[in-house]
């Protein structure tokens, strides 16, 4: 049985000599309200060493109105008495409680008013309704009708009635510790060693504590902040660039020709600004007119300067790799990124205009596309996807290319993301030999994933309850 | 990308095996599998390669993956004694033409619907939307060689397809379906692009309408194929595809005289390539002979041509091998993706944070221990949220997409506390306190960099609360700072401050004045911050 607390155990003390009482001789002895000891004899009543027995009473008073006229008498019965035979209805009005007084006179047939004259009927004997005036306790046929008036009010009374269970007699007989119970511990007691004679109250575990809600990070950047630790990890350095891109570097240095249709205003967020084209452009423009120095014969006809210098919200971190690959040409470069990027989508559960994407490179001598399936392999089985498998894939910036799918419970074979050898007319333009070995990610169809949302919105547009709700720690990586 | 109907009768008649087996491998190919239908599979292939378009295109491959007929197809072309002249004023406006008769093809709706599902396929992949590439396919018995590419003028007239009356080229391009869908493509000019047999009948208004006259139908015997466009590699590419499909499905193809030059050849390329090269880029293993036998599965032919190389050769549908990578890459997919051994380099490399995440991480850090939940907002938003409802004058370097979706998503956000105001905004039903954070990257003129905002919304949202928190922030970075009295209208006059570091100002604090409160739909209020980090680089 769960510990009493210092008051049950005072009014066990109490019951043990008196066996059966009501609150209010308890109350007395304990010191303490009515209202305390039945809350205590509850309490005990639920570990089964006393009951509590309720009796509900129902009976009648005189509201403040209704004792007014308990002594003298209803107003009817008043304003009855005050004159003899007949009155001017004028005159009648002049006693205070008239205006009460003459309605009930006529419905109960004490008067008849003719020509503004107020005329007696006959006698006005006492009826139901004023002798339950006099004696509301006794009931009786008037009291409904002096309720409905608001004279008299129902009262319910409730009694308890407390006893102690042999259970109870037992647990006394055994002996309880008496000492006072403290609630909260003071510096003095600490200090004085009062605390070890102290009895503090005990709390009840069962019951819930109010909730506080700490400050958090959100919910998506922790599983962000996973995928870069991964990385970090593995050994990549970490990118960083401006989301406003040239075109340029968004897709011609990426061997995309100029007429894909990714490059369509439909597709592609367009800003109005150009940018200047960097040193060594044209080595871009001869790859894409026929092949440049590599073995490829180009996206053919005349690759024009001013496509590539408008400006677009970045549609993936891709021109962010190639950048850092001209300024870092020297091997081994293993860099990532994580950053926004923008396609022009209208918002539904499943788009967004824009959303994360995870981009790797490796670019070192010897590398293949053998040693791209193991990053990839390493990468997915780290963030817990440990069945993955590879299919051809195609991106207009690498060759070969592959498409990874890992396994989900519950959904099959899930596409997650694409990847590649970057292809020579991507890497000659800037006299890098090396290959490059590249993959991207949609982080936030991981978070779906991860996360069991079904609504991407909730990323960006979020429910408060719902990142206070979020743990911060969900097992993470297996 | 366009789906791909392949029937499983007529794919197990082309393909020579069972359509269990065609489908377990079909996905080792490239196939991304749409869904099983009673009589056929649906399925998607990348852009790169349209001669998977047709069924006969998926067998033609399969054939060659699964070992039941492997090495280049061959296809033979005799001269149809036919011949096509194209119009000198055409150059600028549509000048190229390609073209083909194709004999003895057998159709059915079945075949009709596959080849009319090519044709759309192209026009998406090759054509950009019939820009580049358009098709026509003609019953050629309905017309009568030499037949003509012109440009014409625009109130010639003839039935188009669907069509019953006589319309002039205009009424087509304002009328017509297919007019009002793709006129943009030459309305710009005076002279439309026409294709005419010796009796001066239209056969089509490239690249908008084919005429009535010379609809294909099960009755069609024998077919005149036009591409026309604005690429000749295009054009070509597209007449190589639907010849070898209806080849595959044993048509007989034949050679038109188009400006006095033979067309198409079907001859496959050669290419000359390195099996050490192929070796070093898939990191596996191989011969000459081993990587000859892969390739041949791919329906690529190869030769050994000494020391190391291979001669290939390419099939004329295969216009997306333009690099010798492109072949090596058939070489792995003939090897298998799932065969590969994944592995990882042995070489060494050290991985690093960059500077502006270990700060944000910082900043996370100091703010969520200050009691704030963390937010990650759009940066596409409106000059309304931005600017308007927070009573403040439009930035300068604020960038505006040009051709924005909605009227939500116009501007580049310059500052984040806007943004947190939304957030409230979309919380509004939810239990108070709400104190939240954000921090990412803002744009201004052509400079992306970093802010953090903070706001705090409950009934004794206050002036104290903000400046406690931007002072606990500011210290926990290490700022040593001052604070003036700010003008900043977003906020209330006598109760916010401006942030100063090194006589700059870099942020702003305070009680957000009512009217911006109510401009979110908020009725409580808000005490808010936000500091530009640019301040931690200097």
């Amino acid at each position: 049985m769960e510990e009493l607390t210092y008051n049950e155990k005072r009014l066990m003390v109490v019951l043990n000599t008196v066996s059966e009482a009501e609150p209010a001789v308890i109350a007395g002895e304990l010191n303490t309200t009515e209202e305390a000891v039945v809350q205590f004899a509850h309490l005990c009543a639920d570990k089964g060493i006393a009951t509590l027995e309720r009796t509900v009473r129902v009976d009648y008073g005189l509201t403040d109105e209704g004792k007014q006229y308990s002594t003298l008498g209803l107003p009817e019965r008043q304003v009855y008495a005050s004159f003899e035979g007949e009155i001017p209805m004028k005159d009648l009005q002049a006693h205070p409680l008239a205006r009460i007084a003459v309605g009930w006179m006529k419905k109960k047939g004490w008067i008849a008013i003719e020509k503004g004259m107020v005329k007696k009927t006959g006698d006005a004997p006492e009826g139901d309704d004023e002798r339950a005036l006099r004696d509301p306790a006794a009931g009786g046929d008037g009291i409904n009708e002096l309720i409905r008036r608001g004279l008299i009010e129902e009262r319910e009374s409730v009694s308890y009635r407390i006893a102690i269970t042999p259970q109870g007699k037992q647990l006394v007989a055994d002996g309880l510790d008496l000492r006072e119970e403290v609630g909260a511990l003071t510096r003095e007691q600490i200090i004085s060693g009062a605390w070890k004679d102290l009895n503090l109250r005990r709390y009840s575990v069962g019951k819930l504590p109010k909730k506080v809600w700490p400050g958090k990070v959100h919910p998506y950047q922790h599983l962000i902040d996973e995928m870069r630790q991964i990385l970090l990890e593995m050994g990549f350095e970490e990118m960083q660039g401006s989301i406003i891109q040239s075109s340029f570097w968004n897709f011609d240095a990426l061997f995309q020709p100029q007429d894909h249709p990714a490059r369509e205003m439909q597709d592609t967020f367009f800003l109005a600004e150009e940018a200047d084209l960097p040193d060594g452009w044209e080595a871009v423009r001869d790859v894409h007119e026929h092949g440049g120095t590599t073995s490829s014969a180009g996206w053919g006809g005349v690759w024009n300067q001013d496509k590539a210098r408008q400006n677009v919200l970045r549609t993936h971190t891709t021109g962010l790799s190639i950048q850092h690959l001209t300024k870092n040409p020297e091997p081994p470069v293993k860099a990532f990124c994580i950053g926004r990027v923008y396609r022009r989508e209208a918002i539904d559960p499943t788009h967004t205009p824009e959303f994360e994407q995870l981009e790797g490179i490796v670019m070192d001598d010897g590398v293949s596309f053998r040693h791209l399936m193991g990053f990839l392999k390493e990468f997915y089985a780290r963030m817990g996807f440990e069945n993955v498998r590879f299919r051809p894939g195609y991106f207009p910036y690498t060759e070969p290319s592959v498409e990874p799918e890992v396994w989900v419970d519950g959904l099959g074979w899930v596409e997650l993301g694409g990847a590649g050898i970057f292809r020579e007319e991507v890497t000659a333009p800037w006299g890098i030999s090396t290959p490059v070995l590249a993959w991207g990610l949609g982080v936030s169809r991981v978070a779906m994933l991860r996360m069991g949302l079904s609504d991407l919105r909730q990323l960006y547009r979020s429910d408060i309850d719902w990142i206070k709700e979020y743990p911060a720690y969900t097992g993470g990586r297996n | 990308m366009p789906i791909i109907h392949l029937p499983y009768t007529y794919l197990e008649e082309l393909t020579g095996t069972d359509r269990d087996t065609i489908i377990e491998r079909l996905p080792m190919i490239g196939a991304d599998i749409e869904r099983f239908e009673d009589n056929q599979t649906d399925v998607e292939f990348f852009p790169d390669r349209p001669d998977l378009f047709s069924t006969e295109g998926v067998a033609r491959a399969m054939r060659g993956f699964l070992g039941i007929e492997t090495g280049c197809p061959a296809y033979t072309v005799k001269p149809s004694g036919v011949t096509f002249s194209i119009d000198p004023k055409l150059e600028g406006i549509r000048p190229f033409l390609g073209s083909a008769v194709i004999r003895n093809v057998s159709l059915n709706n079945e075949r009709i619907e596959t080849l009319m599902g090519l044709q759309e396929a192209l026009h998406w992949a090759v054509g950009r939307g019939r820009g580049k590439v358009a098709i026509g396919v003609h019953d050629m018995d309905t017309v009568t060689a030499p037949f003509s590419y012109i440009a014409s003028p625009r109130d010639r007239s003839f039935i188009p397809l669907d069509f019953e009356e006589e319309m002039t080229l205009d009424e087509i391009m304002q009328r017509h379906p297919k007019g009002i869908d793709y006129a943009h493509i030459v309305d710009g000019f005076d002279l439309m692009p026409l294709i005419a047999d010796a009796k001066d009948n239209v056969l089509s208004f490239p690249p908008i309408i084919n005429g009535e006259l010379t609809t294909v139908t099960e009755d069609t015997k024998n077919i005149l194929l036009d591409c026309t466009g604005t690429d000749e590699r295009a054009v070509m590419t597209a007449v190589n595809i639907i010849c070898t499909a209806l080849a595959e499905a044993g048509a007989t193809i034949e050679s038109v005289e188009v400006n006095g030059a033979p067309m198409p050849s079907l001859a496959p390329r050669t290419r000359r390539v390195s099996v050490d090269e192929c070796v070093r880029l898939l990191g596996i293993d191989l011969d000459a002979g081993t990587m000859a036998a892969l390739l041949a599965k791919m329906r690529i032919g190869a030769d050994p041509a000494g020391e190391g190389f291979l001669d290939v050769t390419i099939p004329c549908y295969r216009a997306d091998i333009m690099h010798d990578w492109d072949v090596f890459e058939d070489v792995a997919i003939a090897y298998g993706f799932d065969n590969f051994n994944a592995e990882l380099p042995a070489s060494f490399t050290i991985g690093s944070e960059h500077p502006v995440n270990v700060m944000a991480g910082a900043v996370r850090r100091i703010v969520a221990g200050l009691g704030f939940v963390e937010m990650m907002p759009f940066t596409l938003t409106s000059e309304r949220v931005l600017f308007g409802n927070m009573q403040r004058e439009p930035a300068k370097g604020a960038l505006r997409v040009m051709h924005p979706i909605s009227e939500e998503q116009t501007t580049v956000r310059t500052d984040i506390l806007p943004l947190l105001m939304e957030t409230l905004q979309i919380n509004h039903h939810r239990e108070l306190p709400q104190r939240i954070f954000a921090t990412g990257d803002v744009v201004e003129g052509r400079e992306t960099f970093q802010k953090i905002a903070a706001v705090s919304i409950h009934t004794d949202a206050d002036f104290s609360e903000i400046y406690a928190t931007a002072d606990a922030l500011l210290r926990e970075l290490g700022l040593a700072y001052t604070v003036e009295e700010s003008t900043d209208p977003a906020f209330i006059d006598g109760r916010r401050g401006d942030i100063i570091v090194d006589g700059k100002k870099v942020g702003v604090f305070g009680e957000i004045s009512p009217a911006v409160i109510l401009n979110f739909e908020l009725d409580q209020p808000v005490a808010a911050l936000e500091l530009d980090l640019r301040v931690l680089w200097t």
